[in-house]
């Protein structure tokens, strides 16, 4: 897979990692930007709320 | 020749799969990351914005001309999702200051602390009721079963600060038990109406399956003009 993206990626050694390097650094920013945040309420560390209607809470879901 | 292949199309498959093992891996410690450390980066920075708004906006506001709890006739209707004052907690910190927002959702719960709509005002007869995150997001209630009889819970709504007591040790309770945000809230001791105030997290610590609660009843009030309670400077 990482062999199948650096044989792909264009220029010599120090190109190809130059641009790994940018690549790695885009996913990680998608992830922390777009999806952890989408993530993170399913975890249950959010529900601190009373709530009777429900079972969620209102901390949960929305 | 075929065993040559086969070897070859072995170890392509054990490469991608010990790959696969490591990229999950290292997901795993990002969202790891993500939750403990950057949410409460970004609360802590979302907090101290609303803080700002807060105080920019008492700045403007004739503020001064009103003291008192319940002088203005009919106060405006807090904004949902917007900060109105700002709570206090000693026990938590001398400098531990969270913004109170309206209402409880889940965003409003990531920029600060979330006040029960419908639930009284500060100062107010009945209950004012506020909920916050016991871990992540900048960890406001981790301290919650700390809180003893007679701590100091203080409310800054920009005209007055209202000193309320713990009254007893944090009760634990199932998350349908709304009856601890009533304005007489039930097992809490209170009798009788008055001027309450009741905080909930969630229990256990990293889990959902309760919540912890605690009430407070007003002991004090002091004017914004006369400086800060003696609770906050002591």
């Amino acid at each position: 897979m990482y062999g199948w993206i650096w044989r792909h990626l264009p220029g010599n050694a120090w190109v190809r990692g130059v641009i790994a390097l940018v690549l790695v650094l885009a996913v990680v920013y998608a992830l922390f930007q777009y999806v952890f945040p989408w993530a993170e309420p399913l975890l249950p560390f959010g529900e601190v709320t009373v709530d009777g209607a429900s079972a969620g809470g209102a901390g949960a879901g929305q | 020749m075929s065993s040559r292949l086969s070897a070859r199309s072995l170890r392509l498959v054990v490469r991608t799969f010990s790959e696969l093992c490591i990229t999950v891996g290292a997901l795993i410690v990002l969202f790891v990351a993500y939750v403990l450390l950057w949410t409460g980066v970004k609360a802590a920075d979302a907090a101290e914005g609303e803080i700002e708004t807060l105080h920019s906006r008492w700045a403007q506001e004739p503020a001064a001309l009103s003291p008192g709890p319940s002088s203005a006739p009919s106060p405006a209707p807090y904004r949902d999702g917007k900060p109105f004052a700002t709570l206090h907690i000693p026990r938590f910190g001398a400098d531990w200051e969270w913004p109170v927002l309206e209402n409880t959702e889940a965003r409003t719960l990531q920029k600060g602390l979330g006040h029960y709509s419908g639930t009284a005002r500060p100062g107010e007869t009945g209950n004012f009721a506020v909920a916050g995150h016991r871990r992540t997001y900048g960890d406001p209630f981790k301290d919650f079963p700390r809180l003893r009889p007679g701590d100091a819970v203080i409310v800054n709504d920009g005209t007055t600060w209202f000193t309320y007591r713990i009254a007893k040790e944090p009760y634990r309770t199932v998350p349908t038990d709304t009856a601890v945000v009533d304005p007489v809230p039930r097992r809490s001791g209170f009798e009788g109406p008055g001027r309450y105030l009741t905080l909930t997290t969630c229990e256990p610590e990293w889990g959902s399956s309760h919540r912890l609660i605690a009430w407070a009843h007003l002991d004090a009030t002091r004017p914004v003009s006369e400086g800060k309670p003696p609770d906050l400077t002591g």
